[in-house]
């Protein structure tokens, strides 16, 4: 019978099945559900009316007068300063004999004690210095945000000599074990330094912040925080007008300390050796206590997000649901090759309506912050196109792209969209949550290990490793750096996708 | 390209401890409709999910054209398919579902109008599939099986749900199909669903093999060299008849079916004992009776291999059924 028969031969063009035929299917498929291009759109208005609602609730202002640093980061500059002028080039010596505390508290591991060349005895005025610390060792500093590591000697143990010196706008810190072998440590460029400038002994303590940690809601409140410095051989090189050491209390308040008329004034004292010994408080470093105005334009990302998981989930699981899945693997029998496809057009759909989502709100809640007080000095005009507001900004629209396609992924692996939704729900939003209310390293370790480390992206502020700061989940401190964060989120993504691909070949459609 | 055929060799598939298809093998030939037929959870949608490469075969393989279902390059163009008619997204156009088929392969967008003409479903098309009747679905789903012009053809219950109009409708366009020399399997639990359909039957009961035949030697095997007579004097008929050793059973208030006997000696038997009757003929068995008959003696085979674990496995039949054929594994 089979001889007689012609088998059939279709007329058709033959048709062909690359990933860009496969792309333009399952875009088509996105498209022609009705519901899915609104939950992306709903997704977008939702992130940005949040991020400007959640702008509108914050002011600033009637705070004390912040001090700016010579590239306008806000500051902290506040030190006992037993310095003398000095004109044109000469060097400042002396040897740091011991640091204790003065108050009982356990000292500061950035408590700081050394010499200093100094602009003059105005608060954030450029200078260089060369200190030693109880916990960090020997390091050289300059205008604020700049620190370059030295010996590593423990002050409290071994005396150190410490040297620094000027060559027109040139300084150079030198460190040494005994006065006589000198080692370089460094030489900056201030650029526009006076000829004559202030150069001395310093002495300075970051304030002790005691952290009281309870559900709903977290506090750091002063602790003290006073030093006394020894020193000896001190000497100044070079041409100065005053002939006498005088001492200041540059600043005089201490951050977060009390203010200055009520706390005790420093104080320096000259033995007849030529001992110098100074107690203050203080800090010469970045001021990291402010708010963060580029995190604060990003808070409606997450709710925003709930939309896009729903959406990656159910672009999957809605033809688990129904069978349709059985549809899409006859018509491409390669199932990664279509979870590949799935993924793309889910990943650059979200990432775009992210991206838009998170651009727009950023700018109408810059806006808005700024009209609540938040304006420059204090709070510098953030361009988007600037970063950290370009890595928030875009690193949000990853954010959001990355959960849809871990969505899609559990979806996938689990066939069932509450369960997908659930599952990314419980990864993301829930450590943020419980990060409020574990105790602090459980909570610091839940935002690190978890997807929701991704939210690091937002941050604006940067956080110095010359500041010694308690990193609080309430303040909106994550830590891990920002793209470190994101990558964390990027690996549970690759990780569901390889699982996903793996059910796919080993189970029955 | 080698012969558009489907092959099943040596098929075997288990879900759990349920043993859906068992050893089952068969072929489709170009050119004819094979009426793949057994109960439901016969193990029917198993068999057409491992031809399509969706279940993993446990033993044994399917082959369209000689190949394996993944092997094709462009499947829809070498095999349509029709598994489930309600596997639509209820929010998407009829027409939207077959743009993202023919999107995956390349189809110009006249392939899509061409088989909803084909179907009658232009104007049904344009409305979300979450409305269609199951009829509805049907023809979209064959219009979707149909998209790729392909040689082979697999549907799986397709008269399901259609009004009496439709079920002609598609008995005419499968034969028209089988005729330009597609090999077509068309799957049902209703033999009636394909008479006047299929020019081969593959039976199967439980997974196995029950019968892989013509419809015409199925039909005479079921008729046997029967006679039908209608009578009013059914009672004097029986015992004439017994007497001279046929062997007699009633089939209604008037009508006997009568074997032993040629047509000719009874019309003299009855003549010349005087007892009155209106018609004898040859008896024709329909499908139906053909296909209980087969699933009878089946059904007894099973109960003399594993008698131990008959009892059980009726009793079990209908959910390890709806296991097999609905739920996904």
């Amino acid at each position: 019978m089979t001889t007689t028969v012609t088998p059939y031969r279709s007329r058709l063009h033959p048709g062909r099945t690359g990933f860009a035929h496969l792309l333009r299917a399952e875009w088509t498929k996105f498209w022609t559900v009705r519901a899915w291009p609104l939950v992306l759109a709903v997704a977008v208005v939702i992130t940005v009316l949040i991020s400007q609602l959640g702008a509108s609730g914050s002011t600033a202002g009637g705070g004390p007068e912040v001090t700016l640093g010579p590239d306008g980061t806000v500051v902290t500059d506040a030190f006992r300063f037993t310095h003398r002028p000095l004109t044109g080039d000469g060097s400042v010596t002396v040897r740091v004999t011991g640091l204790r505390s003065a108050d009982g508290r356990s000292l500061e591991p950035w408590a700081k004690a050394g010499v200093i060349v100094k602009q003059n005895l105005d608060q954030g005025s450029p200078y260089a210095a060369v200190l030693a610390t109880p916990g960090h060792g020997v390091r050289m500093q300059w205008n604020f945000t700049h620190d370059t590591a030295g010996g590593t000697g423990d002050l409290t143990t071994a005396p150190r000599w410490l040297r620094l010196t000027r060559t027109g706008d040139r300084l150079t810190g030198y460190e040494s074990a005994d006065g006589r072998g000198w080692s370089k440590i460094g030489t900056v460029g201030l650029a526009g330094l006076p000829r004559t400038v202030e150069a001395g002994l310093f002495l300075a303590t970051p304030a002790h912040l005691v952290v009281h940690r309870a559900f709903g809601g977290t506090s750091e409140r002063y602790g003290g925080g006073l030093v006394t410095g020894t020193y000896d051989h001190l000497g100044l090189k070079g041409t100065s007008a005053g002939a006498r050491w005088t001492s200041t209390d540059v600043g005089g308040a201490a951050p977060n300390g009390p203010a200055p008329e009520n706390g005790p004034p420093g104080s320096t004292q000259v033995s007849a050796a030529g001992a110098y010994t100074l107690t203050g408080r203080g800090d010469i470093a970045p001021d990291e206590n402010g708010p963060d105005t580029v995190q604060m334009s990003f808070q409606g990302v997450f709710v925003g997000l709930l939309f896009l998981v729903a959406l990656g989930a159910l672009f999957v699981t809605g033809e688990y649901k129904r069978g349709l899945i059985r549809t899409t693997f006859t018509a491409t029998p390669a199932r990664v090759k279509v979870l590949a496809a799935k993924t793309t057009v889910i990943a650059v759909l979200t990432f775009a309506a992210g991206l838009l989502a998170t651009a727009l709100g950023f700018t109408l809640a810059q806006s808005r912050l700024r009209d609540n007080g938040f304006r420059p000095p204090e709070f510098p005009d953030l361009s988007l196109l600037d970063s950290p507001a370009l890595r928030a900004v875009a690193g949000s629209a990853a954010l959001l792209s990355l959960v849809a396609v871990l969505a899609l992924a559990l979806g996938v692996v689990l066939r069932n969209s509450a369960g997908a939704i659930a599952t990314v729900v419980v990864l993301v939003v829930l450590p943020q949550i419980l990060s409020f209310a574990f105790p602090l390293p459980a909570a610091q370790w839940l935002l690190r290990v978890t997807p929701a480390a991704a939210f690091a992206i937002q941050q604006g502020k940067t956080y110095y490793p010359q500041v010694a700061h308690n990193c609080l989940p309430e303040s909106g401190c994550y830590p891990l750096a920002p793209w470190n964060g994101l990558a964390v989120l990027a690996g549970y993504a690759a990780a569901a996708l390889l699982l996903a691909a793996w059910r796919l070949r080993r189970r029955d459609a | 390209m080698s012969d558009a055929t489907i092959e099943v060799r040596n098929l075997r598939k288990r879900f759990g401890r349920t043993l859906a298809v068992d050893g089952l093998s068969f072929t489709v030939e170009p050119g004819t409709v094979t009426g793949f037929v057994g109960p439901n959870g016969a193990g029917k949608s198993t068999t057409l999910r491992t031809v399509l490469g969706l279940d993993a075969a446990d033993e044994g393989e399917a082959l369209i054209g000689g190949r394996p279902y993944a092997a094709l390059r462009t499947p829809l163009l070498e095999v349509g398919a029709l598994l489930d008619a309600a596997a639509l997204h209820p929010s998407r156009r009829g027409r939207d579902h077959l743009r993202w088929m023919a999107h995956s392969h390349g189809l110009p967008a006249h392939r899509v109008d061409a088989v909803l003409e084909q179907v009658g479903m232009e104007t049904a098309a344009r409305r979300r599939a979450g409305g269609y009747s199951l009829g509805m679905r049907q023809r979209l789903g064959i219009a979707a099986a149909l998209l790729g012009d392909p040689p082979v053809l697999l549907l799986d219950e397709p008269a399901n749900g259609l009004d009496p109009e439709g079920i002609q409708w598609i008995r005419g366009l499968l034969r028209h199909l089988a005729a330009e020399g597609r090999a077509i399997l068309v799957s049902s639990h209703l033999m009636s669903e394909l008479e006047d359909t299929a020019d081969h039957l593959v039976v199967i009961g439980r997974g196995r093999l029950i019968a892989d035949t013509t419809v015409a030697d199925l039909l005479a095997a079921a008729s046997g060299d029967r006679v039908r007579l209608r009578t009013d004097s059914r009672a004097q008929a029986m015992e004439l008849l017994a007497r001279e050793g046929a062997t007699v059973a009633v089939v209604d208030r008037d009508t006997l079916t009568v074997s032993g006997l040629p047509a000719q000696r009874i019309v003299e038997l009855l003549t010349s004992a005087g007892v009155p009757f209106a018609e004898v003929g040859a008896h024709r068995a329909g499908l139906e009776e053909a296909y209980m008959e087969l699933t009878r003696d089946a059904a007894e085979f099973t109960a003399t291999t594993d008698a131990d674990e008959f009892t059980t496995s009726t009793a079990a039949t209908s959910t390890a059924d709806a296991d097999a054929d609905e739920v996904t594994p």
